[in-house]
């Protein structure tokens, strides 16, 4: 299931983590591996415990057991820039307290290779307008992010994460607030993103999480469900995704988790 | 225009300003005596044979000074107030948002009323003990809304820096009430202005201004960063409560010593990193070096005006300042992102 059996090195895996916040355990028992150039929905119901994992998978928030590898690293020998040029972390909601053009934003993204006190390097405008590029908004460059619509927002958001030229590259309900026809771009974005660049020679590797349980049978080969702050399942949509674990997880009648 | 070159046109402006302005006045001295005179007394350049020591001695021991002054102050106003801006991710906040203002204002009060009597009292008492009174308030502020803990929540550190500011505001007026014939003192720091800096005052401002200036230009990139808030500054390698603490710290000293030299300058810190913002966008790495510069010119003209009608130039940046505010805020109503 994982790569990592055939590869000598562990881009991102979870070994009995446990996480603690404010004296109530969020998270307890979650093992996995992540190898290069995987797509990986992480499903599950509100407050499972899916966004302290992408926290903690990227050292935002300390393990209070167990251990998480990065690049081969137990996360906590690694500086704060270095986990930054190792794993982007896209939120979905991205506010400015300023009116910040989009190729601004994105320019935030290069903060982790910078040196010194300067502003973005010509090299890292050209990575940001690389990045614009890839994710077909090039016709936005130069607007408010403050007034893009959310489905325009959402793609400056992942510019901004592919700015940030990591090997993994983390969304955060990426398609949350979005119609029909922009929830599947995204979707085909995040998909055609995955494996299409080695960055520090490693696949790109794409790990969301998501809502749409079509989304994720359509283009994730890998889900991993979050329910009650552990792992219930991990594998291929088919695996995953069935009537029954839904009904559990989410608490819905079985009957109507067979049509989802 | 690029931002470079915005920087670096506005940087001429400024000089050209500053001699200009060190020239103006009731004693006018033409722009290149004012060259000829600084290169000669500074740098010992062998120029101008026909300056008179009168010229000399304004330029050198009055104007010069004062003109530093107003370009240290500026600075540091505007510098902290992208600072300021930038961590609390909120574009009315200005240097003065963690109660240094009150602080230095009841500091300096206090300092009119102490029965202390001497020569190095008379020469810098009323500002060491607004500096203290700056630095005092902060943290107070700091310990309350547990800056560098890793607790605070902006809207916290800004509610607790209003009610700390109250609180030492009702003590200054508790302090007004009861110091009779200072009152009239008291009052002309509350406005802030520049009269009678000399260079020993000037020195202890500017060092620490111009140190905590360049050290906080140098944390740019987590200033950039904290445009993301705090989980997205976290996300782009940025120890967060560190940078914090560390920028907090060098704007909170720059803005002490600009309160203690010149006392309340209002909106300066306010307005010119909105105005920067404007001509060179939202990186505060590239809003930082425009501010300081414009912070100065702006303050360094408003002292001109001052000092030209006789009125204290906290009352010119407030004249000139509150209606932009006001403009600001019409432009955020009306859709406009500030």
């Amino acid at each position: 299931m994982s790569a990592n059996d055939t590869a000598p090195y562990e881009l991102l895996g979870a070994k009995n983590l446990q996480v603690d916040l404010g004296g109530t355990t969020i998270l307890r028992d979650v093992s996995l591996s992540i190898g290069p150039g995987e797509r990986v929905a992480i499903v599950g119901p509100n407050g499972a415990g899916k966004t302290t994992l992408m926290r903690a998978l990227s050292g935002a928030v300390p393990a209070t057991s167990g251990e998480i590898i990065l690049c081969s690293e137990p996360i906590q020998n690694l500086s704060r820039e270095t986990i930054a040029r190792s794993i982007a972390v896209v939120s979905s909601d991205i506010t400015l307290p300023f009116a910040t053009r989009v190729d601004e934003l994105v320019a935030l993204g290069r903060i982790p290779h910078g040196r010194g006190p300067a502003g973005p390097s010509a090299h890292d405008r050209e990575r940001a307008t690389a990045a614009i590029e890839r994710v077909g908004a090039s016709h936005l460059q130069r607007r408010d992010v403050r007034t893009l619509s959310a489905g325009e927002r959402q793609l400056a958001a992942v510019a901004l994460g592919l700015a940030q030229e990591t090997p993994i590259l983390a969304l955060d309900e990426p398609t949350a607030h979005l119609d029909l026809r922009h929830r599947m771009e995204i979707a085909d974005l995040l998909i055609s993103l995955a494996g299409d660049e080695t960055i520090m020679k490693t696949k790109r590797t794409i790990v969301a999480i998501f809502h749409e349980l079509d989304i994720v049978r359509d283009g994730f080969s890998r889900v991993i469900l979050i329910a009650n702050g552990t792992i219930a399942a991990d594998g291929t949509p088919a695996e995953v995704l069935t009537a029954e674990r839904i009904s559990n997880a989410w608490g819905i009648p079985l009957e109507r988790a067979a049509r989802l | 225009m690029g931002v470079r070159r915005v920087t670096l046109l506005s940087l001429a402006a400024l000089v050209l300003v500053a001699v200009g302005a060190i020239g103006f006045g009731v004693a006018n001295i033409a722009p290149l005596d004012v060259v000829a005179i600084i290169g000669k007394s500074l740098l010992g350049l062998p120029i101008g044979g026909e300056i008179s020591a009168g010229s000399t001695s304004i330029v050198m021991e009055i104007r010069l000074p004062r003109i530093l002054a107003a370009i240290a102050v500026g600075a540091a106003l505007a510098t902290s107030g992208v600072a300021f801006q930038s961590l609390l991710r909120n574009p009315l906040a200005d240097p003065y948002v963690l109660g240094t203002s009150s602080g230095a204002a009841l500091g300096a009060a206090i300092a009119f009323l102490l029965p202390i009597t001497g020569i190095a009292w008379e020469l810098g008492g009323v500002q060491l003990a607004a500096f203290v009174g700056a630095l005092a308030s902060v943290a107070l502020v700091w310990r309350i809304a547990g800056i560098g803990s890793g607790e605070e929540r902006i809207a916290s550190v800004l509610l607790v820096g209003y009610a700390v500011a109250s609180l030492l505001a009702a003590a200054l007026s508790l302090v007004m009430l009861a110091s009779g014939a200072n009152l009239r003192a008291i009052f002309g720091f509350l406005l802030g202005g520049l009269d009678g800096v000399t260079w020993p005052r000037l020195a202890a401002a500017a060092v620490p201004i111009a140190l905590a200036t360049l050290l906080l230009a140098r944390r740019g990139r987590a200033l950039a960063a904290f445009l993301l808030g705090d989980e997205g500054a976290t996300h782009l390698g940025i120890d967060v409560r560190r940078e914090r603490r560390i920028a907090v710290a060098l704007a909170t000293l720059a803005t002490a010593s600009a309160v203690a030299l010149a006392g309340l300058v209002g909106f300066v810190g306010l307005v010119v990193p909105h105005l920067a913002r404007l001509a060179v966008g939202s990186d505060p790495r590239a809003v930082f070096p425009l501010s300081a510069i414009g912070g100065a010119l702006l303050l360094l003209l408003a002292d001109t005006v001052a000092r030209t009608i006789g009125v204290p130039v906290g009352v010119i940046t407030a004249l000139i300042g509150a209606p932009f505010l006001l403009w600001l805020l019409h432009r955020a109503r009306a859709g406009y992102a500030l």
